[in-house]
């Protein structure tokens, strides 16, 4: 393209980096959230609050024989005709028991009607009020690949491409960066771009592994979707068979309508525990329970191996036969697959693990946040005095200033919605996300007019408001607290708290840095805005 | 403990790459760095981060490398803020470094 | 690279003008043309490359899909760098179009479709 090979990855870096650096940089701040999906939801119902953790291993796993036949027993008794249950066991991120049975499907229709849930209180077994109507982490977990109001299908094509920009840019960075390794520690203060530049360089440098691990697994994730030739030359029926052999717990036998007894749990169980000795079972679900045709499926936990793959078995639900499992042994091929999925998900991670996860990805969205700052910054910097910026610049501007500080505002209007609606609306989940798009819409019309250093300062104050007030609405208008959740050892609903107290700080130190530059009229002409603010302003 | 030991040991080595460093090293110490002492801080350095992930990766393979690129990550964050804001501090940083580094070592070789 | 030299004389010839407003905005054309090479060539290139290559992998059918597939996203962003490190738009337009159709014959004559 250019001259030399550098000059032409640079002119790569600069476009396919601008060209998605917003869609990606939402992307990477909602994925970051959903690295505590469950922590996130858990938050957002209070009524399970009072649900004490799962005790440790062996004696939950001890647990699990007797939570799974009260379940059936219950099931069986409340929706005996219904043509799924599922039983979801407590694990250290859930600590709820959750009965689920699907609802009656409409009338002709082959859609799946969706569960009707029970959440039980493990220590009583008794059933615990309803919780609110929310989606918590879920709603960002969604957000990462569906972004919500587009159809799924053309949201996940869109968010592969800005992906694979992504990965095309870092390594392209990687390139460029000749000096990687050189000032790695350096961070140049008050240098105008020169500040950015390294603010991005170090944010991209310190988590470099996790940025193209994490851009490459998450291609991976959506990869049959993006490229579906391989499985469609290699399979007669494509896909499906692809996934029928690989996983062999998937066969579906044809739904019957002749009704039969269910085999006893305990026999089904018995089988589990001579194959899997202590397996951390986590759900046990039946498809067409008290019909012929009805099939148990068992899934356990993978504990902290780097595997997706749940480890699954599927009996006859009449006859109590074991009909399949999946594979114990996986292939190298398997293996690769499936580890890259896992390394994704961090469904894996413990607490010290999903900390660093999450702080790779904070450490992700500063990186875009700096590199879509300093492209803006540095046609500034060029333009001459009596120059107007030109309508891309503006529009860069406004883009920079209603992503980076509208996206945290409005998952703060998220969380508040989600304490201040009233339990009682109607599709309360859906005006949680309405409040999460009408406050970025605010933002991004508030922009349209203005965007100057002025502008950013008032948002920061604005995100340091918001991010106080929900630590401080979820103190008042729940039994918890920031103090009571350490002194009861509830550790994740606490450290949601003290990120947003975190955020909080944050936005408070950038808007002072903001201010420094806003009070005296700089003698100097020469740039010096010079903060980089601090746009870590994850929820967790 | 030993997830302590294994983060020590990295932070050891990304302090002794940037001490290693002419600019660093005089920002904390106010004196130039000699040649010698320079090569030793490498050595110190690869020492410790392959140790480092030989610990992750014995204990926990596949897993634990995913926590050395963890523990890689906060080392670096932690430094380049002290260097560039705190470069007074880098001296204390280093001497609670080293004695978690020999406190935890010790621990898991009594136990 | 840039096209070629035009006619002087001003003409009414729907196509010479063409040519001169192409000339006019050729380096957007160019933009244009080698980022349409990186996404939708390297896309079918990769597409046909992996095909090619879960057929004739020596492993079980389920094992080379998921390997080839794992391998999709690395060649695709090697190929999307490529295009833009090589100098000339010509030679990787017909690199890629070269590359891809041996990739599909191949395909073809292995599947048999011929």
């Amino acid at each position: 393209m250019k001259e030399n090979f550098f000059r032409s990855m640079t002119w790569m870096h600069t476009w396919v980096g601008l060209l998605v650096c917003w869609l990606v940089y939402l992307v990477f701040f909602a994925g970051t959230v959903s690295f505590f999906r469950d922590e996130v939801t858990l938050w957002s119902k209070p009524e399970l609050h009072s649900i004490s953790k799962p005790p440790a291993e062996p004696i939950r796993i001890a647990q699990q024989r007797e939570q799974i036949t009260n379940g059936i027993a219950y099931l069986a008794n409340t929706a005996p005709d219904s043509s799924r249950w599922r039983i979801s066991l407590p694990t250290t991120r859930e600590p709820q028991l959750v009965y689920a049975y699907e609802k009656p499907r409409a009338e002709g229709s082959k859609r799946f009607g969706g569960w009707q849930t029970y959440i039980i209180n493990p220590e009583t077994g008794e059933a615990t009020a309803q919780p609110r109507d929310s989606k918590g982490g879920n709603f960002f977990y969604r957000l990462h690949f569906d972004l919500h109001y587009l159809d799924a299908r053309t949201a996940r094509y869109i968010v592969c491409f800005a992906s694979l920009f992504m990965l095309v840019a870092l390594i392209s960075g990687v390139v460029i960066h000749k000096r990687i390794f050189k000032d790695m520690f350096s961070f140049r203060k008050n240098k105008g771009s020169r500040s950015w530049l390294d603010a991005h360089n170090v944010s991209s440098v310190l988590a470099l592994p996790f940025h193209i691990m994490i851009t490459y697994t998450g291609l991976i994730t959506l990869i049959f979707m993006l490229f579906p030739y391989p499985a469609l030359t290699a399979y007669e029926d494509g896909l499906k068979g692809l996934f029928n052999d690989v996983t062999p717990t998937n066969i579906r036998t044809k739904s019957s309508t002749q009704s039969a007894p269910l085999v006893s749990t305990d026999y089904i169980l018995d089988q589990v525990y001579t194959n899997w000795q202590s397996a951390d079972l986590t759900s046990f679900s039946i498809r067409d329970p008290n019909k012929a045709s009805a099939t148990v499926t068992v899934r356990a936990s993978t504990a902290d191996l780097v595997k997706d793959q749940t480890p699954t078995m599927l009996f006859n639900a009449v006859s109590g036969e074991l009909m399949a499992q999946s594979a114990q042994e996986l292939t190298t091929s398997e293996v690769i697959y499936d580890s890259m999925t896992a390394l994704h998900t961090g469904r894996l991670a413990n607490p010290l693990l999903r900390w660093l996860y999450f702080l790779c990805g904070v450490a992700g969205c500063i990186m875009i946040a700096t590199g879509c700052i300093m492209w803006a910054k540095r046609i500034r910097e060029r333009m001459k005095k009596d120059q107007t910026a030109s309508f891309g610049l503006k529009l860069v501007e406004s883009l920079n200033l209603a992503t980076l500080m509208g996206l945290p505002l409005a998952t703060c209007a998220f969380f508040i919605a989600n304490r201040l609606l009233p339990v009682s609306t109607v599709q309360r989940a859906d005006k949680e996300i309405l409040a999460f798009f009408i406050t970025w819409l605010a933002v991004a019309l508030f922009t349209l007019f203005k965007r100057a250093k002025m502008q950013w300062y008032l948002l920061a104050w604005l995100n340091a408001v918001a991010c106080i007030s929900v630590p401080l609405i979820n103190a008042l208008t729940t039994k918890g607290n920031l103090v009571s959740y350490m002194l009861n050892a509830q550790w994740a609903l606490f450290s949601f708290d003290l990120v947003c107290l975190v955020c909080a700080l944050l936005f408070i130190l950038q808007a002072k840095k903001l201010r420094t530059q806003l009070s005296p009229p700089a003698p100097n002409t020469r740039s010096n805005r010079v903060t980089k603010p601090p746009l870590m302003e994850q929820k967790g | 403990m030993s997830e302590l030991l294994q983060f020590n040991l990295c932070l050891l080595a990304f302090n002794c790459f940037a001490l290693a460093k002419f600019n660093h090293y005089r920002d904390v110490f106010k004196t130039r760095p000699s040649q010698k002492q320079s090569q030793q801080f490498i050595i110190v350095a690869w020492i410790s981060i392959l140790l480092s992930l030989l610990l992750c990766v014995v204990e926990r393979q596949g897993y634990g490398v995913l926590l050395f690129c963890g523990y890689m990550a906060l080392s670096v964050l932690l430094l380049m803020i002290f260097y560039s804001f705190k470069a007074s501090w880098v001296k204390y940083i280093s001497a609670v470094n080293v004695t978690l580094l020999l406190l935890s070592g010790s621990y898991i070789a009594v136990i | 690279m840039y096209a070629q030299s035009i006619n002087k004389a001003p003409t009414r010839n729907p196509l010479v003008r063409l040519k001169m407003a192409c000339k006019a905005n050729v380096y957007a054309l160019c933009v244009i043309s080698r980022f349409s090479a990186a996404i939708v060539g390297g896309y079918v290139f990769t597409a046909v490359f992996t095909s090619l290559l879960s057929l004739i992998l020596p492993l079980s059918k389920s094992d080379a899909v998921l390997l080839s597939v794992s391998l999709t996203i690395l060649i695709y962003s090697c190929v999307f760098i490529w295009v833009f490190a090589i100098k000339s738009l010509k030679t990787v337009w017909i690199t890629i179009l070269l590359t891809s159709s041996s990739c599909f014959l191949s395909i073809a004559l292995l599947k048999g479709w011929l």
